[in-house]
């Protein structure tokens, strides 16, 4: 190429433009010049070949080449193979998967595929591999796979064909057969060639991790493999890289062996163990130079995390510790920096963390290291090993290093010294202390997660209450001005305040004072709690009242109309003729309901989805637990299933996707958000709430002795047809509920919460007038429902009327309510079913990562809380339909989840008013296109609930939407 | 896997862009710059690993780079990579370099930038580490020139352009 001249001008030109703005105008000139010369129709190869190079020069520079995708599709059919490469690399640069154009390159990547070239073959392939859209995936992988087996195949086609046969199941798993491919696969890690066996090794690694019992004969191979590199030393020299032999495929292998559970097989047992005997004392070795121990290194840390994965509490590990206690003291960086990262590893995993503890004092130096990834790694590492004993030390030792913190890690380290505290915490002021210093010295990096739970936690405990007020009201006083302290002091004043009303200092003006004196600074939302603080003094401490009402007077003019509604809201409430209503206002909150701590969860969060698994996590011993549950079952089902790999193609969803979890009972992430916040409209929601409650309306309750129609719905049978509309009402907010010669009755419906709104509407088709018309519809103690509105006395000819239902769920029901209607004076009944079932009063969940999902899921477990059905689908599935279907029930759904993109995984939450609650639902339906057959899983905390639902999907399901 | 391979020199300005996802060109130059300005603040003694590139993945990702001369070799890989791994690759790439170009600088870089990606396509493939000998690395792209030289195409075999600071001079790790 250096042959091409104009290009090597170009390239010269651009250099010598020391400006943007030059850089810019050289170009433009030159796309202006491009695009003309592309327009010209007799281009040879040569200068297509010259003008593709230029845009890509520009590429690389960073500027949009929006042009040229055609002329480089062109080069690629090329027979001079200098334009073809040329063209291959414009097209996997500039080529988008999903453009359009991928479509012209397929028929010429497929003869590549299949010419007698090698050189030609890998071309292709490795186009396929950058580009990998669909099209690409559907038909060209099955040659891609032929490459790879084919016994003709050079090496260097072969171990091409791997990347790029791994490079399509990543991205589209499920158009290839890889279980039928997997002894042909597994077999080819045996391959002679190092290169081959390390491109074949990488793909099996992808593959065994989704399908673990088909592939779970490359253990053995993988460790057949570290015995021929480690023991035989058969290798080709070649491979050898500053001494070690293909250091690559080693730690390939042994990273490999850490997705399966330890084997069972004591002769496997000892050859690993020999195994690792052998890299441990080849690390031994002194070093030649950087590269040398760099790549001894390398296989040696990859050595430790298996040896932790087999048995954290072997003597290997033992040796191990040592090592890596030595590694974190190193004088090389990267050797501290994996140091300490394999070190939190094992802390993660190994029973007894005293070996690590020994460590203590470098592991804390390591914080004030002089690179920021060398501090990173240690923070995780004293989270991991922090446990009772050390936990004073270490938190106090984090504490005092926040201070002087990184910005980009202060958030991070907040949210961890919170848990730690809440986890370790023995004496409750200890936890008090430490958590009021963290907000008082990380000032706005405090999430408000942290104070929430701090409020939860408080109000839960009522020991700490005393002392929490105390020290609240301590810090208040300082000079030092903090907005969440202020929040915290706020709230926990009060509802507690009165707790240390009698100490000196602490007396009600005195609290008051402390507040109010910050309250001119804080932010609106802030002013608006610090006002319901106020009326709890009032509540609290009559004596002040005087004080607080001049505030309250004050705010009634303010501005602000969240202010001004609270002041006089509150104005109200206290200068009532007697204290009832302010008693019960201000009633102490009740506990929380014990939940998870979102601060886990949203640390958690941080660690989303990589290519491949994550291997351990950091944490304690409990936050690898579910990984090892999970390596646990697949070892059980490995020898149930011994030698028929077929029947358990559909693993656990835990082994799919195995992610941290900790404490009991996971929430939905806002719910803590709610509650805590619930109580800043305390006032204002009761009384939203009475009026709710407050049977009918004035309008309802005169209309109705008119209007009541005594009759019960049961005595009049329903008519024919109707469950059509009905049926389709249940996923849908609007349409037909019934139809017939003489009326339309269509419904239009919405729902918040427990509560929801029918609007019934009465088209009259016939020539007479419906006259009178009576309706009923009867509660229950479990669904109440209310007419309100006008009701209609009379539809004329081709008029409509409209009946207005208002509907509230008080408990978990499966009774279909129904609709009486009477015209004429007696003469003609319509009974109708109302499309009113539990799931109408379902709020979807989509923010719920895979991780809370599984966590969730397993928590429920399987029957009775699961309710299970497989369903013979009696039209054909539409993956599209199914999607409407249950997004119309009011399931959110999870995109990402499942692994299986033809699965659907959904969640909700049920708002079953006072007596039922809240409950949250998961479920999963697993369609079977091939047999077109489902598998529905219904998953609740509720028995009857799960049962319900599932009886509401299986109709549709079965019977098309 | 590895998600980008990244040059650029010490100025941050880009010798090669290679995006193993699928990445608007706005948003690779955002991340180019994102990880020189990481990248070139640090001194040469510190350890060559960062962590969380905030546009490619966030915290998961891990930044492995090695600094030659005026040139940062950058690869950003998710957190199944072994780091030290990593970091040999980077040495075996800038050896096939220098062995291709027969003592590599930066020049080299920018004049022959399909060559590089040539390269560079013969070591990581989609993502993956596709080979490590250098033999191999070699042997390919030789096998390559023959085929454009019988193509026709008139190569002249003179990589003419040259600088006096070889990369190689500069090797610090």
């Amino acid at each position: 190429m250096s042959a091409m001249r104009g290009l090597t001008v170009f390239i010269a030109d651009i250099r010598n433009c020391r400006v943007r703005e030059l850089e810019e105008k050289r170009i433009n000139k030159e796309m202006a010049n491009i695009r003309s010369k592309f327009k010209e129709t007799n281009l040879n190869g040569y200068q297509k070949k010259k003008y593709v190079c230029k845009l890509l020069y520009m590429y690389i520079l960073g500027w949009e080449i929006d042009f040229g995708h055609l002329e480089a599709v062109n080069l690629i059919s090329s027979t001079k193979y200098s334009e073809k490469q040329i063209g291959y690399l414009a097209v996997t640069l500039l080529f988008h998967e999903n453009s359009d154009l991928v479509r012209l390159v397929v028929n010429s990547t497929k003869k590549d595929l299949d010419d007698m070239n090698e050189i030609n073959n890998c071309l292709a392939l490795h186009a396929i591999a950058n580009i990998g859209g669909r099209e690409m995936a559907e038909s060209l992988a099955p040659d891609v796979h032929r490459l790879l087996i084919s016994p003709t195949s050079k090496s260097f086609v072969k171990k091409k064909a791997a990347l790029t046969l791994l490079r399509l199941f990543r991205k589209h798993p499920d158009v290839m057969p890889v279980t039928d491919w997997a002894e042909r696969i597994i077999s080819l890690m045996e391959d002679y060639d190092l290169g081959v066996a390390l491109s074949v090794t990488t793909l099996v690694l992808a593959l065994a991790q989704s399908h673990p019992l088909e592939y779970a004969g490359c253990y053995e191979k993988a460790v057949h493999r570290l015995k021929r590199i480690l023991i035989d030393r058969d290798y080709s020299l070649d491979y050898i890289y500053y001494k070690v032999p293909t250091p690559w495929l080693q730690v390939k292998c042994l990273r490999l062996l850490q997705y399966y559970p330890p084997p069972e097989d004591p002769k496997l047992r000892s050859d690993i163990s020999e195994l690792l005997q052998i890299i441990m004392g080849n690390s031994q070795d002194a070093p030649k130079n950087v590269q040398h121990s760099n790549a001894q290194n390398a296989v040696l840390f990859e050595a430790i995390n298996l040896a932790i994965h087999l048995d954290s509490n072997s003597t290997i590990c033992a040796q191990a510790a040592q090592l890596l206690g030595r590694f974190i003291s190193s004088k090389e960086t990267n050797v501290r920096y994996l140091g300490l990262e394999t070190m939190a590893h094992l802390a993660a995993c190994v029973d007894s963390l005293e070996p690590i503890k020994r460590h203590q004092e470098t592991i804390m130096m390591s914080l004030r290291d002089k690179d920021i990834s060398v501090r990173r790694r240690g923070l995780d590492l004293l989270y991991s090993m922090c446990d009772m004993t050390n936990a004073k030390v270490v938190v106090s030792e984090l504490l005092r290093y926040l201070q002087v913190a990184d910005y980009a890690m202060r958030e991070e380290m907040v949210l961890k010294i919170a848990i730690l505290a809440e986890k370790f915490a023995t004496a409750y002021s200890w936890y008090v202390d430490i958590i009021l210093q963290l907000i008082s010295t990380a000032g706005e990096q405090v999430g408000e997660e942290v104070w929430f739970r701090v409020v939860q936690i408080v109000t839960n405990n009522e020991e700490l209450q005393e002392y929490a007020a105390k020290t609240v009201l301590n810090y208040l006083g300082s000079p030092q001005y903090n907005e969440t302290m202020v929040k915290v002091g706020g709230y926990i004043l009060g509802e507690f305040g009165h707790l240390i009303a009698n100490y000196p200092g602490c007396s009600p003006i005195e609290q008051f004072q402390a507040v109010h004196a910050k309250f001119n600074l804080c932010s609106l939302n802030t002013r608006a709690l610090l006002l319901t603080t106020y009326v709890k003094f009032v509540n609290l401490f009559p004596e002040i009242k005087g004080q607080v009402l001049t505030v309250f007077n004050q705010y009634r003019y303010v501005l602000d109309s969240e202010l001004q509604q609270r002041a006089c809201e509150y104005l109200a409430v206290s200068t009532m003729q007697t204290d009832d209503m302010l008693q019960t206002v201000c009633e102490e909150m009740p506990p929380f309901p014990e939940r998870e701590s979102t601060l886990l969860l949203k640390l958690n969060q941080k660690i989303g989805d990589t290519e491949d698994k994550r291997v351990w996590f950091i944490g304690g011993k409990e936050a690898n637990l579910e990984r090892q549950e999970g390596l646990k079952r697949m070892a059980s089902m490995r020898m149930n299933s011994t030698d028929s790999t077929t029947n358990n193609a559909q693993p656990s969803p835990t082994q799919q996707k195995q992610q941290p979890t900790s404490n009991p009972a996971p929430s939905q992430p806002s719910q803590t958000a709610m509650d805590l916040l619930a109580f800043d409209d305390l006032t204002i929601s009761s009384n939203n709430n009475n009026n709710a409650n407050v049977p009918p309306s004035p309008a309802a309750a005169v209309a109705a002795p008119i209007q009541e129609l005594t009759k019960s719905p049961n005595e009049v049978q329903l008519p024919q047809g109707y469950e059509l509309g009905y049926n389709q009402s249940l996923y849908t907010s609007e349409g037909v509920l019934y139809e017939n010669a003489q009326l339309q009755v269509s419904v239009k419906s919405e729902y918040h919460g427990s509560h929801g709104r029918l609007a019934i509407y009465i088209t009259n088709k016939s020539m007479m007038p419906l006259d009178p018309i009576r309706f009923n519809a009867p509660s229950t103690d479990k669904l109440s429902i209310q007419m309100t509105g006008d009701v209609p006395k009379k539809i004329n000819p081709a008029e409509q009327g409209c009946l207005l239902l208002q509907v509230e769920c008080h408990d978990m029901f499966n009774e279909i309510p129904s609709l009486l209607m009477e015209f004429n004076g007696g003469n003609d009944y319509l009974h109708l079913k109302l499309p009113v079932v539990l799931t109408k009063f379902q709020e979807p969940i989509t923010t719920m990562d895979g991780a809370s999902f599984f966590k969730r899921w397993n928590q429920i477990g399987g029957a009775p809380r699961e309710n299970q059905v497989i369903i013979t689908a009696q039209v054909p599935i539409q993956l599209e339909t199914v999607r409407t279907l249950l997004q119309g029930f009011k399931f959110g759904l999870l995109i990402g989840v499942d692994p299986n993109p033809n699965n659907f995984v959904g969640a909700g939450v049920i708002d079953m008013g006072k007596a039922g609650g809240k409950v949250g639902v998961l479920l999963r339906l697993e369609p079977n296109l091939e047999q077109n057959m489902y598998r529905l899983t219904v998953r609740t905390p509720s028995e009857s609930v799960s049962e319900q639902l599932r009886v509401l999907l299986e109709r549709p399901l079965t019977f098309g939407a | 896997m590895i998600k980008s391979v990244l040059i650029f020199n010490n100025h941050g300005k880009p010798r090669l862009i290679k995006f193993y996802q699928q990445i608007d060109i706005a948003t690779q130059q955002a991340l180019v710059q994102e990880i020189y300005s990481l990248v070139s603040k640090r001194p040469d003694t510190v350890c060559n690993f960062l962590e969380g590139s905030k546009l490619l993945g966030g915290k998961d990702t891990r930044v492995i780079y090695r600094h030659y001369a005026t040139l940062y070799f950058v690869f950003v890989v998710d957190e199944s990579e072994s780091e030290l791994g990593i970091l040999d690759l980077i040495q075996v790439f800038v050896e096939s370099l220098d062995r291709c170009f027969e003592n590599v600088c930066e020049l080299d870089l920018i004049f022959h930038f399909d060559e590089v990606h040539h390269i560079l396509s013969e070591i990581v493939q989609g993502g993956m580490v596709l080979e490590t000998n250098m033999n191999e690395i070699v042997a390919a792209i030789n096998e390559m020139n023959k085929a454009k030289k019988k193509s026709g195409s008139t190569t002249t075999g003179s990589l003419s352009v040259r600088a006096s600071e070889t990369l190689r001079a500069g090797f610090r790790h």
